[in-house]
């Protein structure tokens, strides 16, 4: 059996090298349109900042592929699938036969169509190749646009650089998708008072330059620099796989075993839309760990074994100078257009903050910082348990018990929050 | 795993020995603060939960640190690569125990290695004196998965029992 894997990102590797793992009998090969062997993308805003060295992205060599005889063709960038023939071609004419397909080609940078975001001098830290761009550049005032994680990791990267750093946000508060307004004003006092400027609802209108990038022209003002990071999010690349006639929605839609509607075509990674392992809702997550449960999934049934995949969990960190934070589940704007009984609860000492939501006496999400950020675990356990507060507040006299081994954990909860 | 440290939260008096021989097992020094093992104490009815890695099976610390500085080792246990690790805390916080420690001085993360490096085993299973709270063990009194189940550590635990789940409409 031939496997042909698109994609040669961390889901691309994992079902690569997992399906070597099982069996020396098939035929794999992975199609790249980079150059590189598999590098971890969560590792190039640290590259960037010189917390990392090079040769500490990678995940893997050339030779380790050869050593596990997977058959890794980089610089070829497939366009076009045909299902019926069982073949896929490249950019570059090359014809690749298969009898599985696994696509796990990912996202695409969203480049928000402002003037001037060609210019020289805009980059971005989505591939390997920008990220280098980025570390060797020399400058002394830098404009990230967008302020999720990425975003910030990179304005934290530069600002180590010694850039001055101004981060613009189009919404209320930075990394809107992972905080509430609460949080979010915390982490901004931190980012500062190290000296980063944040600008909040802020829309840039324009990227000013004469051959190089030399200012930022947003609806409130004008700001001057030598480069600028976009940072506004990944978008998953489906026009590849609608040549196949594969379902998309807001990405490739797969069903539980992760096999598309086509016969023979998996899909994993960033460019699937899956379902929420807590609430059940559609949802793409695009991160890591995500990413490595679905290529587990992908080889047990490409390996024939009928596992369905339990579903994806949203789990994010964030960190600036000495402030570590958390963020997991919902945020309270995911949860606004919902039914149910919602509730808030906040601890508060000196710099440690905890926000817990909850809807009908179930921890849906939170978001931690300092302290309270170590527990995040067991209200992720809380979370995915589906521990019912209410029940367990009347019920807290109960001993622990050895068949009961997480009961010490919801103590714990209790003991943080006075929830039960 | 060929050995594994089992824990059982109702022998465990909370003497906080085993954190002080892991200490200094590894960095030669009594503060607690540099443990791998921790006791989380509760009271009314006391319980004393001693937390070291697990070493997961399918650990989620592993996948989620960003300069892939969580690794395997030979022995089974999961440690951190000190010449890797960005001190993210990511593991600290996907970890459903919070078990990796933050060491104070360097802010890099640290977990239990089983004391691979030394002859008499793992330090804080010499130092236990409770019969029973702490031991070694290679299948003998207590199989790896149910070590892992009692610590909290296994699927079952974590998600408790399986929920019916909304999916997808259509091709299901």
């Amino acid at each position: 059996m031939k496997i042909v894997v698109v994609g040669n990102g961390i889901a691309g590797n994992c079902v690569a090298f997992g399906m070597r793992a099982r069996s020396r009998d098939h035929e794999i090969c992975i199609l790249s349109a980079e150059k590189v062997p598999e590098y971890d993308p969560c590792a190039l805003p640290y590259f960037i900042g010189g917390d990392v060295p090079h040769e500490a992205v990678f995940r893997k060599s050339i030779q380790d592929y050869r050593r596990h005889d997977i058959d890794l063709m980089l610089d070829q960038r497939v366009v076009a699938i045909d299902p019926r023939d069982r073949r896929v071609t490249t950019a570059q004419g090359r014809e690749v036969p298969y009898d599985k397909l696994v696509l796990a080609h990912g996202g695409q940078l969203f480049i928000p169509p402002i003037e001037g975001i060609r210019l020289p001098g805009v980059f971005n830290c989505k591939q390997l190749d920008a990220a280098k761009q980025l570390r060797e550049h020399n400058g002394r005032r830098a404009v990230v646009i967008g302020s999720g994680a990425i975003g910030i990791e990179v304005a934290e990267a530069l600002h180590k650089k010694g850039f001055q750093v101004t981060v613009i946000e189009l919404l209320d508060w930075v990394l809107p998708a992972l905080f509430d307004r609460e949080t979010a004003q915390r982490f901004e006092a931190v980012l500062a008072d190290s000296g980063v400027r944040v600008l909040k609802s802020e829309k840039v209108l324009a990227v000013e330059g004469n051959g190089t990038v030399s200012g930022v022209v947003t609806d409130k003002r004008r700001i001057d620099c030598d480069a600028v990071v976009v940072a506004t999010g990944v978008v998953p690349d489906k026009s590849m796989a609608a040549t196949a006639g594969v379902d998309t929605e807001r990405g490739i839609n797969v069903d539980r075993h992760l096999q598309t509607n086509v016969a023979d075509i998996y899909a994993c990674g960033d460019c699937i839309e899956t379902v929420d392992s807590c609430t059940g809702e559609d949802v793409m997550f695009q991160l890591k760990h995500n990413a490595i449960d679905q290529a587990a999934v992908v080889v047990a049934n490409l390996a024939g074994e009928p596992v369905s995949y339990a579903g994806a969990y949203a789990f994010a960190r964030v960190h600036f100078g000495r402030m570590h934070a958390v963020s997991f589940g919902k945020s309270t704007l995911s949860t606004q257009c919902q039914l149910g009984d919602l509730k808030i609860v906040e601890r508060e000492n000196g710099p440690d903050y905890l926000r817990l939501i909850l809807k009908d006496n179930l921890i849906v999400g939170g978001q931690a910082i300092g302290k309270f950020a170590d527990y995040a675990g067991f209200f992720m356990g809380a979370m995915r348990r589906g521990d019912d507060f209410a029940y367990l507040r009347r019920s807290r006299a109960s001993v622990c018990s050895l068949q009961n081994h997480y009961r010490w954990a919801q103590r714990l909860i209790g003991d943080i929050t006075g929830l039960c | 795993m060929t050995k594994w440290i089992v824990t059982d939260p109702q022998k465990c008096t909370a003497c906080h020995r085993c954190e002080i021989a892991c200490a200094m097992a590894h960095h030669g020094s009594c503060r607690p603060e540099l443990a791998r093992i921790r006791i989380h104490r509760f009271e009314n009815p006391a319980y004393n939960v001693p937390v070291v890695c697990m070493a997961c099976e399918d650990a989620p610390c592993i996948k989620v640190c960003p300069v892939n500085a969580r690794v395997r080792e030979v022995n089974g246990s999961v440690v951190t690569n000190t010449n890797r690790c960005i001190g993210c805390r990511a593991c600290v916080y996907i970890c459903p125990v919070a078990s990796p420690a933050v060491n104070p001085f360097t802010g890099q993360t640290m977990t239990c290695d089983l004391c691979m490096d030394q002859e008499d085993g793992p330090w804080c299973v010499v130092a236990c004196r409770v019969d029973g709270a702490l031991w070694i063990d290679d299948g003998d009194r207590c199989s790896l998965q149910s070590a892992r189940a009692q610590a909290g550590r296994v699927r079952s635990v974590l998600y408790g029992a399986p929920r019916v789940r909304a999916h997808k409409k259509g091709h299901l």
